[in-house]
């Protein structure tokens, strides 16, 4: 034991140990750096589900532990799925009036119905919206888009028999789409639907309004760092940690390699409408799910329109009236309205954006 | 200090005791950088992947580079399938039992945070790459 001590205590030896030890600690606090340098205390985490909108809803988020992120995405989803039963237009709900059992009540001429002040909020948002786009986004439209939707569901289920639905009844139906007959009672907080023969479809914004909603009880609570995407429905809360924007990548709605657009959000919403979402095929045709309020067909203009605005459910209703709209129309439109931009994709591939989208690409 | 200054005195035994250990520590340290080096290596291998997820739960991975088909089996007694095809660095959806083949339509996948999914079989399929240029979202 003396001997091998007493060489431990060499000089040289020493001087190697040191080296070693030295060239040790650069090695690991090389490979410590490179591996934790995005951490900071703060780590990313991601939750999804498939209840909600009939899509995936994801929550990204940045938190101590993940316990302090379960909890956060944990509230959203339940407040993301009081919003999904509210608005939902195909079921029904114990004990809760929502847009279905509106949709439902078909005894007498008028149907008044008492509702939540979330529908309240969301259908006054809808004739807002209604307003703005010159009637190109308009939840009125139910008594045609449920045709479309019960041909496009048996088209799907049956694609052997896949039809188109005729065009009398799509026409006859079109009658009955005066958003006018939407009567809202703010103060009762009741809904009258005063065309009996009229239906209610918010498809076109239920989504990302309820987004926005989740969005900004988030934003409450002082929460920051997050970020909701519920089927392509994107919208940022606060920045990420280090200060640095949300990087969003844009896939080719034509299948291309890459990314068609490569953005920067600060809290912002993004919304994509597209024809390669939602459709059926007839005669080995494609038939998506972007009726026309004009045509009563689905609309041919574009593949996709994406919308950049603070608010998701503009963003939504917008998405779905700018692909109804001539890009004129719909440029002019994306113009008048403040921090909001605009990329049309046309079935050429050509690619035409508002003037600021530029502003938020990144390279 | 006195005392190490009396051993520095060379002698024989001990200076071949000195170059074993010299060369136990430089093999010993050689080994231990092969091994970092290997860890890093492999690391970077498994950086690459294709996860698969079943309402919620992670299914199987699969290395992006490593050429496979997969039957992603689901539902009640398994009846319901996604044929999963990973070649060349690229994963894909061949065919599908879901009504809506939406899966099956949707092109190969790639790149960090690109997804495939199946609503009605709840199947989400993930690339996984350590790319730091790689978008926060993908939509």
């Amino acid at each position: 034991m003396g001997g091998s001590a007493s060489h431990f205590c060499n000089r040289n030896m020493r001087k190697k140990l040191l080296i070693v030890a030295l060239a040790f600690c650069l090695l690991f606090s090389g490979t410590a750096l490179a591996s934790c340098k995005k951490e900071k205390g703060l780590q990313k985490f991601s939750d999804y589900s498939f209840e909600f909108f009939d899509t995936v809803s994801t929550i990204t988020g940045y938190a101590e532990s993940r316990e302090a992120f379960d909890e956060i995405a944990s509230s959203a989803f339940a407040e993301l799925q009081e919003y999904h039963r509210l608005y939902n237009i195909y079921y029904r709900y114990e004990g809760m009036e929502n847009l279905r059992t509106i949709n439902d009540r078909t005894d007498g001429e008028h149907r008044t119905v008492t509702v939540d002040r979330r529908i309240i909020d969301l259908l006054l948002y809808a004739k807002e919206l209604y307003a703005l786009t010159d009637g190109n986004m308009n939840i009125a439209m139910g008594s045609v888009l449920s045709i479309w939707h019960q041909y496009r569901t048996e088209g799907i289920d049956d694609p052997e028999n896949a039809e188109l639905p005729p065009m009398e009844r799509l026409l006859a139906a079109s009658e009955h789409t005066d958003i006018a007959n939407l009567v809202i009672d703010e103060e009762a907080s009741t809904v009258t639907l005063t065309d009996p023969k009229m239906t209610l479809d918010v498809g076109a914004i239920a989504k990302g309004y309820a987004v926005e909603m989740v969005a900004q009880s988030l934003e409450k609570r002082g929460i920051s760092g997050y970020c909701l995407n519920v089927g392509g429905n994107v919208r940022t809360i606060g920045k990420k940690p280090d200060g640095s924007g949300w990087t969003v990548g844009l896939e080719d709605p034509l299948g291309g390699d890459n990314y068609i657009a490569y953005l920067t959000l600060t809290g912002q919403s993004l919304v994509t409408s597209g024809s390669y979402q939602r459709y059926y095929l007839v005669n080995g045709e494609r038939y998506h799910h972007i009726i026309d309020p004009e045509t009563l067909m689905p609309a041919e203009g574009f593949v996709a329109v994406s919308i950049l605005t603070p608010h998701s459910g503009q963003g939504d209703g917008l998405s779905t009236a700018l692909f109804c709209m001539p890009l004129e129309d719909g440029l002019a439109l994306v113009e008048s309205i403040p921090d909001t931009e605009a990329q049309w994709v046309l079935p050429d591939g050509t690619i035409q954006t508002s003037g600021g989208w530029a502003t938020y690409i990144t390279n | 200090m006195e005392h190490e200054k009396g051993i520095d005195t060379p002698a024989t035994p001990n200076k071949k005791r000195k170059l074993r250990n010299d060369l136990i520590l430089i093999g010993g340290v050689l080994v231990i950088f092969v091994l970092i080096g290997l860890a890093i290596w492999l690391f970077r291998g498994e950086g690459d992947l294709v996860v698969v997820e079943v309402n919620g739960k992670t299914w199987g991975t699969y290395s992006l580079f490593v050429d496979r088909t997969v039957e992603i089996r689901t539902g009640e007694d398994e009846q319901e399938l996604n044929l999963l095809i990973i070649k060349d660095g690229k994963a894909y959806v061949e065919t599908a039992t879901c009504p809506d083949g939406i899966c099956a339509a949707h092109k190969p996948i790639s790149r960090q945070g690109e997804s495939i999914v199946c609503l009605p079989h709840k199947v989400v399929i993930t690339v996984k790459r350590s790319d730091t240029n790689a978008p926060d979202i993908v939509v």
